[in-house]
């Protein structure tokens, strides 16, 4: 097995991670997980050693999961409600909440609150966030969504507002 | 800075990816604003409960062996020559090698062959010579004249030697003798410069590896050899050796005398 087979191999959790908060069940995330790795291996020798096998690899998950899984997922629902409108103007027009009580209430939140309130978000903005707490810089985001760096920073903090807005909403 | 610029630069504030200004200037607004003091807690909280909270969903085992396995024995997608690089490379770079190195190595042979069949004649040449002078009777044949001397090889050589220069003042011709060059007999004309002697070794020219001025038809340059100055050429069927311990330019003189060319 070559070395990029055995280094894209160690991520597949992290693929999968993604994979699963994209389409919403177990099932579809390791077809999707599957289906991207086929894919890679047929295009390895399209990676360009040096750069981000990782970054590389996502993006043929999503391209994936956009041609494939999203006009045929089971639920519609997963993803459809877009609650991060992505022509809306920045994050300074959401609301700034300031308050202690806020505070208090994230951390309180509990695993499956998070996993529902980012179930909310759209398909970009979940993610995104994903893709953040995965450690890619903006400029691998952006390749990886195939958009501007710019586009990437806004993306984000209007999806991290939403997301205190859900979890907001959550708390007792 | 404003709350607002603050705000859209606080993630970047708290993952360090602002320049040194950029982030004094959100540290300094932090410091006096608390609202804004408020967010970055309430951000950071979020980083924090995200990366520790939020459910992963690792990969099944069953799931890792079955992509293990496909990458394993699927057949590369790659080009169908990468497939073949560990053989083809080196053999590339073989096949390169030969093709510069195999026309290298013929040249080189083939002119380390000319270079030890010229010094053996040039050797011979100079053997024959000493063969003459240290002889007690090195001329078979006293001078009288060319055409006594010429017409003395005949029944003696399987070939006419063809010597036009008769002498002179200068370059008297003393004799001859019957000699050997190589794996053949020879005409040998002795003249002389002073107390030089100088033999004149006349002999088949064919299977012998002649230098390229010697075959067109030109003299060779002069080639030292243990003391002595060499002249080669070839005049169709026949070879010429001129041999003497006499300066090269002397040589040269009679043997510009004995072709009918100038000196050069």
């Amino acid at each position: 097995m070559s070395t990029v087979a055995n280094e894209a191999l160690a991520y597949v959790d992290a693929l999968h991670n993604l994979a699963r908060y994209l389409t919403g069940n177990e099932t579809d995330a390791e077809d999707l997980v599957q289906e991207t790795y086929a894919r890679a291996l047929g295009a390895q020798h399209r990676f360009t050693p040096g750069t981000n096998l990782k970054a590389w690899l996502f993006r043929i998950l999503r391209n994936t999961f956009l041609s494939s899984y999203r006009r045929q997922r089971h639920n519609p629902t997963v993803g459809g409600l877009d609650t991060v409108d992505p022509n809306a103007q920045g994050a300074a027009t959401e609301p700034w909440l300031l308050d202690d009580v806020e505070l208090d209430r994230l951390r309180k939140v509990v695993g499956e609150e998070l996993q529902a309130a980012l179930m909310t978000l759209s398909e970009d903005a979940r993610t995104v966030v994903l893709l953040d707490l995965e450690g890619l810089t903006e400029v691998e985001v952006a390749d990886v969504l195939g958009c501007a760096v710019g586009t990437v920073k806004s993306r984000l903090a209007r999806a991290r507002a939403a997301l205190r807005q859900k979890l907001k909403d959550y708390a007792p | 800075m404003n709350c607002d610029d603050v705000r859209a630069r606080l993630l970047d504030y708290q993952r360090g990816r602002l320049p040194a200004a950029a982030h004094a200037d959100v540290r300094a607004h932090l410091d006096r604003c608390a609202d804004c003091r408020r967010g970055d807690a309430v951000e950071q909280e979020l980083t924090w409960v995200l990366e520790r909270r939020l459910p992963q969903h690792p990969a099944s085992l069953a799931l890792k062996r079955r992509l293990a396995t496909q990458w394993a024995a699927a057949p590369s997608a790659r080009p169908w020559w990468s497939r073949w690089r560990p053989v083809l490379v080196p053999a590339a770079a073989a096949a390169m090698v030969m093709l510069v190195a195999a026309p290298v190595l013929y040249v080189e042979r083939t002119l380390f062959r000319a270079r030890s069949e010229r010094a053996g004649m040039i050797a011979e040449a100079v053997n024959d010579h000493l063969r003459l002078v240290t002889s007690l009777h090195p001329l078979e044949i006293e001078s009288g004249g060319l055409h006594q001397v010429k017409p003395w090889f005949e029944g003696r050589l399987d070939f006419a030697p063809v010597v036009a220069f008769e002498g002179d003042a200068d370059y008297p011709l003393k004799g001859g003798a019957v000699g050997f060059f190589r794996d053949r007999k020879a005409a040998v004309f002795v003249y002389a410069r002073r107390q030089h002697p100088i033999s004149l070794l006349v002999f088949r020219a064919d299977g012998l590896a002649w230098p390229a001025g010697a075959t067109a038809g030109g003299e060779t340059m002069v080639t030292a050899e243990r003391g002595f100055n060499v002249m080669l050429w070839r005049r169709g069927e026949l070879g010429y050796a001129l041999v003497s311990d006499l300066n090269a330019e002397e040589l040269q003189g009679l043997a510009a005398k004995l072709t009918g060319r100038s000196p050069s």
